[in-house]
This record gives structure tokens, C-alpha cells and sequence, in this order.
């Protein structure tokens, strides 16, 4: 089975996600994203980058500089309070929105 | 931990385009480095794990650019956002601080909004007669008034802006140069309706091209056309002016179409003017007439005769006409006009000035008397600057050990800056919202006083005087905040937090000095200039008029006029009826318990006077005087005693010198001694009218003190007087009224008894005969009054200043006055100690304040009546006030000095 390509605007909310239990810098982002999709999301390492670099410009993530456990220097991300706030709202949306195109195509023909 | 935000701000602005490109790179070569060692860890070759890394990764040269931009984006953004939060910030901060000291607050408060209100109050006259003008005018600096001048042999050039018809023709005719021509007259007053409902509005007449001239769009309906403004065919139409459309017809829109009898003719309504709309001058117009229709009121040829003028008129310049350019055709326009029969007309020259130009041509007084209310009201801004930037200066010392604590803790110093500007803004602000809600009382009462005749149906305070007001009080707050700041930030840290607050620093106690010496300096200047307008107007007030005019009441009648057209001759003749009414009020007038005494007058002063041909045996020709004349008045008995002229030889009128009785003169002092000079003037003869008429000879019975005619200020003239009945050729008689009571509280009562003397008046006014003079006086009263106001705040604004700063030295040195008392000094030699410190201060601000009085007072001197800009008991009277201001200021610390208990002191160390 072929990895499934993301869609797109879902990869922000995924990292959001992810940033909502605790900091973590973009390979940490990345494997927890891995292990959770079981490897069946297709996206470039790149990619999550552009989505971090886009959430901390609106304001949603903050970034700092760290040390990682390899001690490497790292930048460590944490999701703000208005990124918590977006993360609900786009996720309560993002499962109506599921749950009725599901709906939609899986309904049998009625007479 | 410090928020990351912070710490961006202070590293950002070393952080360039390279710091982030590395900084990305960094992240992505970190990241894929840690994943090929987490491949590494799973089994992997050293080099295949890296090259999956690598493939994971995504194209990398491209990633890395487009990451590289967009940190770039991102930093650029965040690094606005910091800033704007921290700058609201130090707002909350500098908000807090305020309101932990509400008194401090409250003093700069109101120090700032007396600067910033009466700025912005004088600004919004300023803007009206300086830069703006009349409202619904499109492009007013293209406009000009006309205007002619001459050179009259032996009196030097003459300029007026009074035109006839037959000029307002010529130059229209004239194509080239102008885009639009119009003329109309000023507005005078005219009665509206009749009987009980009767008023007197304010009317103009106007050609049909002044309004698109002046690119004015009515409210309502329309202006009248060519068509309706053609001489010999004109149509009886009037457009109202917006606030006579509120008042009297309620704004209604069915007003269109209405008739109105204005003067008893009546008009149809045809269009109301937008509200505010004055023509091209200031003054209010109530009701617009087509000149055609009124021309005839003024003579029979009104159209061709260069004999009347009673024109003004603007003209629209063509895109790229200068003014001189618009003059020059103007004059080629007009001159032949006159060629031919009047030659000082024909080669005078016309000029294209300034529509807000006043009738001779120049700047109005108005306008210069505001120009000066402005630098004043700047200057008081100044001197309340200082006060402010010395009391935050104050705080500042105050809070020394506040602020080298947060230098300490390694605040940057453009940080410490900002901070302490912030806390200048914030109470600047503060200032500038109280003074807005000042302002729109202190304009009205500033319009009300300087300029009552112009319409201000406007708003107190419109969108310009805000903006104007926003910056005075950014300027005030950065003024104010800048210095204190700027201080602070050089403070030397160490110092401040080893010795606390005790000594003053120097540097900043320096400037503060030197801003109370400028304040009361800048009050000096002020109140010499309030003084001299105060002297100006005293010396005004008692000029000797001859006539009194602030005791005399002036009653006039008009009645419809009979129209020219009217076949039908009226029963009674306008002379007549004009008589009789004089006549039977002088009755009822006399008849009041406080009327004193009462008279009649054809020709009254500051109102009309006359002169008809006179030849005097023995003078081939008769003298010229600089004041003109001979004026002649006809008057009834008792005139003098009623007008307040003291009879110097001979009789006055009686009963039975009238209209038919032999003639006789009364003559001024003036005219006595110039014509009879050592001689009796008593039993000369006059021979008054036209020689070839044979006139009979009018011996002089009296003669009377000398009259001013016209002005405040005019050289004296020939002056004689015939009696009522007796006068040939001119006519429009007065009644005067001398009440007992103050002349102004007797208006209402004498129009009441007045009204009902002929029920066929259309209107009956009485005014008090120093209205008249109000206008000539009025630049004096507000120079006064209003620089007085000034002068004054600036003053209190400099005692509370130099209080302060003499307090805060008796505070900061209580400890050295406390160990002087200690070791012997006596009270006198303390007292003497902060004396001698306040005063010399305030003497040094007197002296600077009186130099630059001295150098500048030169410029006042034509705004000044009677009165040398150095008039040395006015500034006697001004440095006296500020000593004594200044003394007072400094008793209150000076006591608190001698209180000092050494003990205390002594113990403190």
C-alpha cells in the first residue's frame, strides 16, 4: 500500500497537534508524526519546516533555541495559547466537515 | 525565564539576513544529521543513512532557500510585533505611574490643557480669516478682490475697493485673463415682513455670475440666472441665506416658490444657500437679490454712471494668471472707463489682492490681531512646556534611585528613553483631552468677541483644529519628556544608587533653572504686551469725542419704500411723513421720566455727515483742513446739551428757529478760530447753499467744542450747525436720546415707546451710538482682555513653577539648612538664603523677559493707540506683579525652611 499525499492546510494542524503535548524541535515533530500515522502520510521533512515557520509568524507557535538530547543545538517549538485556541476550533471543524462527506459518500440509495 | 519575544527584541537588531539564513541552515543540517545518527542507531550504513536523511529531507537547495525566505518573512513580523507590544507596554506602564500620582497628574493635566486649549481655540479663528476663508468657496487662492488705486495731488495715493456697475461691466467684458467676474454690495440691514412679525435681516445684492464665480452649489433650488438678473428685465427673486431658511421658515423645503416682502417689495423664494456660504467676505448674508433689481434704488442710470460706487468685486483668475499679471489687465479693463472724465481714475491703477482684504486694500485688523492671539497662545503653550518638563524633571530626580535600579538591571538605555517618553505622552494626552473639552467654549466666547459680525454656523471645533490639537499635544509630550529622559539615561548609575535622592543632580537642576528663568521670562513678555493693549484701550476710552456716545441712544425709522414704477403718488410724501414722525417721537421721548434730554439731527456722528457749497465774506476760497469739511448738520434745540457738546459762546437753537424762520449758524471751536481768527465769530455771516441762488446770509449765534465725526483718531474740521427745517439738499434725520440711566439698558424700553408711534413704520431701531464705535475699539478690548487671560495663566503657570523648584531645594537641602541652623545661623539668615535663591532667579527672568520685550515691542506699535511700546509704567506695573508673584511663591518653601529641626536633620546623616 502507497503512502496516502496530504492534504493540503492539514499538515499545519498536525504539527499543532503535536506541539499541544509538549515542546519539541522538527525531527521530534517529525517522528511523532511517523509513529502516529503508522508511515502512511507522504510529506517531505521540508514541509513540516514550512508549516512551523508559517504558525510562528501568525503567532500560533514560539520557538527558542536548545539544546537536544544528542546535544545538539536545536530549535525547540511550543504552541502559544492562540495556537491551542486555533487547533480546537480547526479540529472540531476539520471532523464535522469528515464526518459529513463521509456521510455523504457512504449512504446507500434510498428508494 | 525571559520570553523569547524579548529576547528577540534585544538580539534582533543584530540579526541580519545572514544571522537567519544561518540559523536555518543550522536547523536543517542539525535535523538531518540526527536523523541519519537515528538510522544509524536502527542498523543502518553511515552513508546510506545519510543519504536516506538527505532523501527524507526533500529537495534541499530548493528547501532551503524557500525556508530561508520565510524566516526571513517570519523575523520581520515578529520582530514588528515586539516592538508594538512593547511599546504598549511601556504605555501601561507609564499609565500606571501616572495614576500613582493623581496630584502630579492633575497639576500637568491642567498646565497642558490651558496650552493646548488655547491654541487650538485661536487656531480655528486663525484658520477662517487666515487659510481657509469663506466657506463652499472652490479654489479661493485663485480668487481676487478688486481694487483701485489713486494718487490724489497733495494727499498721496488712495486705495478702495468701491466700484459701479459700469467697472463690474467692463471687466467682465474684458475676456483673458479672469474665468469669472461678480459683483455685489455688503450686506446691510433690511426689513423682512411688516408689523408684529417685522425684522431686520441682513441682505446683499449680488450679479447672477458671483455665485458661479465663486463655484458655490445651492442647498436648495437654484441661484438666480443671467436671465433673471437683466438690468431693465430683472426678476423679483431672492435666495435665502441657510440660517434666516431655519429660523424663520423651519427649514421647510416647500419654502421654493414662496413669497417675501423684504422692504416692502415682495420676492419669490427660489433657492436657499448651503449653510455657512457668506459670498466672497465674512459677514452673515440672510438674503440673496439680483442686482438688476436694486440697481435702480441707487440711481436711475445705475448701469452706465462711473457716480456711484457701491460695488465690490471679485474675479476668478484664469489657471496661470499671476496676480500681478490679473492687476495689469484689471487696470487696462477699467481705465477707459473713466478716460476723459475722471483723470485720477483713468491713470489710477487696479490691483487684484486677497479676497479676506479689507476695504482699503490691506490685511484686516482682524486678521493681524489674531495672527498675534496665535503667537501668544504658542508662547503660553511654551512657558507651560517648561513648567511641565520641570516637574517631570523633578520626578525624575525623585524616582533617580527607580531608574538606576533598571539601569542596573541592564534596561538599554533607548528603552529607558522611550519609557519616561511614554509617561510625557500619557500626561500630555491626558492634557490635550481636557483642553478639547475646553476648547469649544473658549472659540465661541473668542468668536464672539472678535469677530461678531462673521457668520460661525460652523462647528466649534472641526477636523482641522483636532488635528492641529493632536499635534501640539504630541509636540508638548515629546518637548516635555525628551529632556527628563535624556538626563536620566546619562544618570550616573553608581552615584545615584550609593547616595539616593538627597543631592540634586546637577546637570538636570541646571536645566531646570534655566526653564524657570525662560517662564517667567516668556510671562514678562506676555503680560507687557497685555498692558500696553490695556493702556491702548484706557487711552481710547477717554479720548475726548466731544460727543459722548456711550450716553446716547439713536433712533432711525424706515417705512416701505414707494415703488418707481407706481403710477400713483403716495398720500403722503416720505418728507412729511419722515417729519412727522420725528417730530411726534421727540415728543413722546420727552415725555419719559428718564429721558434727559432729547434732539433731532439730520446728519449724525460716526453715521452720516454732509457738506454743501459755503462761502464766507472775506474768503475768496475757504481753508483746507486735513479733517475735510465744512461738515454741516441740521439740528433741533438742545442737540448739544443731548449729544454732550459744551456751548462755548453765544445761544443755542430755540423753538422758534425752524424751517422758514431767518436762517442762522452755530460753528465748532475749529472753525471759528479758522476763519475768524481773533475776531469775534459772533454775527459773522455764513452764506450756506448755492451762490448763484442768492442764499441769504446766516449770522453764527454760537459756537460749540469740536466733534469727532467718524473715528477714534482724525484731525480736526470746520464743523457748523443750521437749524432743523432750515437744511437744503440733504436730508435723513436721528432722533438722539440722552437717558439718564447707563444708554445700554435703555434699548428695549425706548423701542417699545418708540413702535408705536406710526403704525406704518416698517421698523424702528434704536441703537446706542457706541455701537458705532464698538469696531474701532475692539481690537484694543481684545488685545487686552485675551493677552491680559494669557499673560496671566502664563504668569501663575511661572509661580508654580518656581514654587516648586524653590520647594524641591528647601527638600533636597534640609539637611545642610538643618546643620546651619544647628551651628548658629539665625531665621533671617535662612529666610535671606532661600530668598535670595528664588528672587535671583526671578529677577534674572525679569530681566531677560523685559530685554526681549524691549527688542520686540517695536512691532506692536501700530497695533497700539496713544501708547509707546515702551511705555515705562506698564512695564513698572508688569515687573512689579512678577517680584511680587515671585515672593510669594517662594514665602511658602521659605517657611517650611525655617521649620527644619536641626535635630532631625543632624540625626538623618
Amino acid at each position: 500500500m502507497t503512502a496516502i499525499p496530504l492534504m493540503k492546510g492539514t499538515l499545519d494542524l498536525l504539527v499543532l497537534k503535536a506541539l499541544s503535548w509538549t515542546p519539541m524541535h522538527g525531527l521530534e515533530i517529525t517522528s511523532w508524526l511517523e509513529q502516529r500515522s503508522g508511515g502512511e502520510l507522504s510529506f517531505d521533512d521540508s514541509g513540516v519546516y514550512q508549516a512551523l515557520y508559517r504558525m510562528e509568524e501568525r503567532g500560533l507557535i514560539e520557538a527558542e533555541w536548545g539544546v537536544s538530547d544528542n546535544n545538539r543545538r536545536a530549535r525547540y517549538y511550543r504552541a502559544t495559547k492562540k495556537g491551542r485556541a486555533h487547533l480546537d476550533a480547526e479540529t472540531r471543524q476539520l471532523v464535522r466537515y469528515g464526518e459529513l462527506v463521509t456521510g455523504i459518500l457512504t449512504a446507500t440509495a434510498k428508494a | 525565564m525571559i520570553r523569547p519575544g524579548i529576547r528577540r527584541l534585544f538580539h534582533l537588531g543584530s540579526r541580519r539576513h545572514d544571522l537567519v539564513a544561518r540559523d536555518t541552515a543550522d536547523e536543517i543540517a542539525s535535523h538531518i544529521e540526527e536523523r541519519a545518527a537515528r538510522l544509524e542507531a536502527q542498523g543502518w550504513e553511515p552513508t546510506a543513512a545519510k543519504a536516506e536523511a538527505r532523501r527524507r529531507f526533500g529537495p534541499l537547495a530548493e528547501a532551503e532557500r524557500e525556508l530561508t525566505r520565510a524566516a526571513l518573512r517570519r523575523e520581520r513580523r515578529l520582530g514588528l510585533r515586539d516592538r508594538l507590544d512593547a511599546i504598549a507596554q511601556d504605555f501601561r506602564y507609564a499609565w500606571r505611574t501616572t495614576a500613582a500620582e493623581p496630584v502630579f497628574a492633575a497639576l500637568v493635566v491642567v498646565v497642558v490643557a490651558l496650552g493646548v486649549g488655547a491654541n487650538a481655540a485661536t487656531f480655528g479663528i486663525l484658520d477662517r480669516l487666515l487659510l481657509r476663508g469663506p466657506d463652499h468657496v472652490r479654489e479661493p487662492r485663485e480668487l481676487g478682490r478688486v481694487y483701485a488705486t489713486m494718487n490724489v495731488p497733495g494727499r498721496g495715493p488712495f486705495t478702495g475697493s468701491s466700484f459701479g456697475y459700469v467697472c463690474y461691466a467692463a471687466l467682465r467684458d474684458h475676456a483673458g485673463a479672469f474665468s469669472g467676474v461678480g459683483a455685489y454690495t455688503r450686506p446691510n440691514e433690511t426689513t423682512l415682513g411688516s408689523g408684529e412679525r417685522a425684522e431686520q435681516v441682513l441682505q446683499a445684492d449680488a450679479t447672477w455670475d458671483l455665485f458661479p464665480t465663486l463655484g458655490v452649489r445651492p442647498a436648495l433650488g437654484r441661484f438666480f440666472g443671467r436671465e433673471e438678473d437683466r438690468p431693465g428685465a430683472a426678476a423679483r427673486v431672492v435666495v435665502l441665506g441657510d440660517a434666516l431658511w431655519r429660523r424663520r421658515f423651519d427649514a421647510d423645503p416647500g419654502v421654493l416658490g414662496r413669497t417675501l416682502s423684504l422692504d416692502g417689495t415682495t420676492y419669490t423664494v427660489i433657492g436657499v444657500a448651503p449653510r455657512g456660504f457668506t459670498g466672497a467676505e465674512l459677514r452673515r448674508v440672510d438674503a440673496w437679490l439680483p442686482m438688476s433689481v436694486r440697481g435702480q434704488r441707487v440711481a436711475d442710470d445705475w448701469q452706465t454712471t462711473i457716480y456711484a460706487q457701491w460695488l465690490r468685486i471679485v474675479v476668478r483668475r484664469q489657471p496661470g494668471i499671476s496676480a500681478e499679471r490679473a492687476g495689469i489687465e484689471a487696470t487696462a479693463a477699467i481705465r477707459p472707463v473713466f478716460a476723459g472724465t475722471e483723470e485720477l481714475l483713468a491713470t489710477g491703477d487696479v490691483s487684484v489682492r486677497p479676497i479676506g482684504f479689507n476695504g482699503a486694500g490691506d490685511e484686516a485688523m482682524e486678521a493681524k490681531v489674531a495672527r498675534w492671539l496665535d503667537a501668544v497662545a504658542l508662547v503660553v503653550l511654551l512657558v507651560a512646556c517648561a513648567n511641565v518638563a520641570n516637574m517631570l524633571l523633578a520626578r525624575a530626580v525623585r524616582r533617580r534611585r527607580e531608574v538606576a535600579v533598571r539601569v542596573a538591571l541592564g534596561i538599554t538605555g533607548a528603552r529607558l528613553v522611550r519609557l519616561l517618553l511614554a509617561q510625557s505622552v500619557v500626561l500630555a494626552g491626558l492634557g490635550g483631552a481636557a483642553a478639547l473639552a475646553v476648547v469649544p467654549f473658549a472659540s465661541r466666547l473668542l468668536r464672539a468677541t472678535l469677530l461678531p459680525d462673521v457668520d460661525w454656523s460652523g462647528p466649534a471645533v472641526d477636523g482641522r483644529t483636532l488635528v492641529v490639537a493632536l499635534a501640539l499635544t504630541l509636540g508638548a509630550g515629546v518637548l516635555t519628556g525628551l529632556a527628563p529622559a535624556l538626563i536620566a539615561r546619562r544618570g550616573d548609575v553608581l552615584g545615584a544608587l550609593r547616595s539616593g535622592v538627597r543631592e540634586g543632580g546637577g546637570r538636570s537642576s541646571r536645566l531646570r533653572t534655566a526653564l524657570t528663568v525662560a517662564q517667567a521670562a516668556f510671562s514678562v513678555v506676555l503680560l507687557v504686551a497685555a498692558g500696553l493693549f490695556l493702556e491702548s484701550l484706557r487711552q481710547a476710552r477717554t479720548v475726548d469725542l466731544g460727543i459722548e456716545p456711550e450716553r446716547i441712544l439713536t433712533v432711525g425709522a424706515s417705512w416701505p419704500r414707494a415703488e418707481r414704477d407706481l403710477l400713483v403718488a403716495p398720500a403722503v410724501s416720505p418728507r412729511d411723513r419722515s417729519r412727522t414722525f420725528y417730530a411726534t417721537a421727540l415728543e413722546r421721548a420727552l415725555e419719559l421720566p428718564w429721558v434727559e434730554s432729547a434732539a433731532i439731527a439730520v446728519g449724525t456722528p460716526f453715521n452720516t455727515s454732509f457738506a454743501v457749497q459755503l462761502s464766507v465774506p472775506g474768503w475768496t476760497e475757504l481753508p483746507d483742513l486735513a479733517g475735510g469739511g465744512p461738515y454741516i448738520q441740521a439740528v433741533s434745540p438742545r442737540y448739544f446739551e443731548t449729544v454732550g457738546l459744551r456751548r462755548l459762546a453765544g445761544r443755542d437753537f430755540a423753538a422758534g428757529d425752524r424751517g422758514g424762520s431767518a436762517p442762522v449758524a452755530i460753528v465748532n471751536q475749529t472753525m471759528a478760530a479758522t476763519l475768524w481768527p481773533g475776531r469775534q465769530a459772533l454775527g459773522a455771516c455764513l452764506v450756506i447753499g448755492d451762490p448763484a441762488t442768492k442764499p441769504p446770509c446766516a449770522p453764527v449765534v454760537g459756537i460749540v467744542e469740536d466733534a469727532h465725526r467718524d473715528s477714534l483718531e482724525e484731525p480736526p474740521a470746520m464743523q457748523y450747525y443750521i437749524p432743523l427745517g432750515q437744511e437744503q439738499g440733504f436730508g435723513g434725520s436721528r432722533l438722539l436720546v440722552r437717558p439718564r440711566p447707563p444708554a445700554a439698558t435703555m434699548v428695549e424700553p425706548l423701542r417699545r415707546r418708540m413702535r408705536g408711534v406710526d403704525p406704518s413704520a416698517l421698523w424702528v431701531s434704536v441703537d446706542t451710538l457706541q455701537e458705532s464705535l464698538d469696531p474701532e475699539i475692539r481690537p484694543w478690548r481684545l488685545g487686552a482682555t485675551l493677552i491680559g487671560v494669557c499673560g496671566g495663566l502664563a504668569l501663575l503657570i511661572a509661580a508654580v513653577g518656581l514654587y516648586s523648584l524653590v520647594a524641591h531645594m528647601v527638600t533636597s537641602r534640609a539637611h545642610e539648612l538643618g546643620v546651619r541652623v544647628a551651628l548658629g545661623a539665625r531665621r533671617a539668615d535662612v529666610l535671606a538664603l532661600v530668598l535670595r535663591r528664588g528672587l535671583g532667579l526671578a529677577a534674572l527672568g525679569v530681566a531677560s523677559g523685559v530685554a526681549i520685550a524691549l527688542a520686540t515691542g517695536e512691532r506692536m506699535r501700530d497695533m497700539l493707540f496713544h501708547t509707546s511700546p515702551r511705555d515705562p509704567l506698564v512695564y513698572l506695573a508688569v515687573v512689579g506683579s512678577l517680584l511680587v508673584a515671585a515672593t510669594l511663591a517662594c514665602i511658602v518653601p521659605a517657611r517650611r525652611a525655617l521649620r527644619v529641626d536641626p535635630a532631625t536633620a543632624l540625626r538623618d546623616e
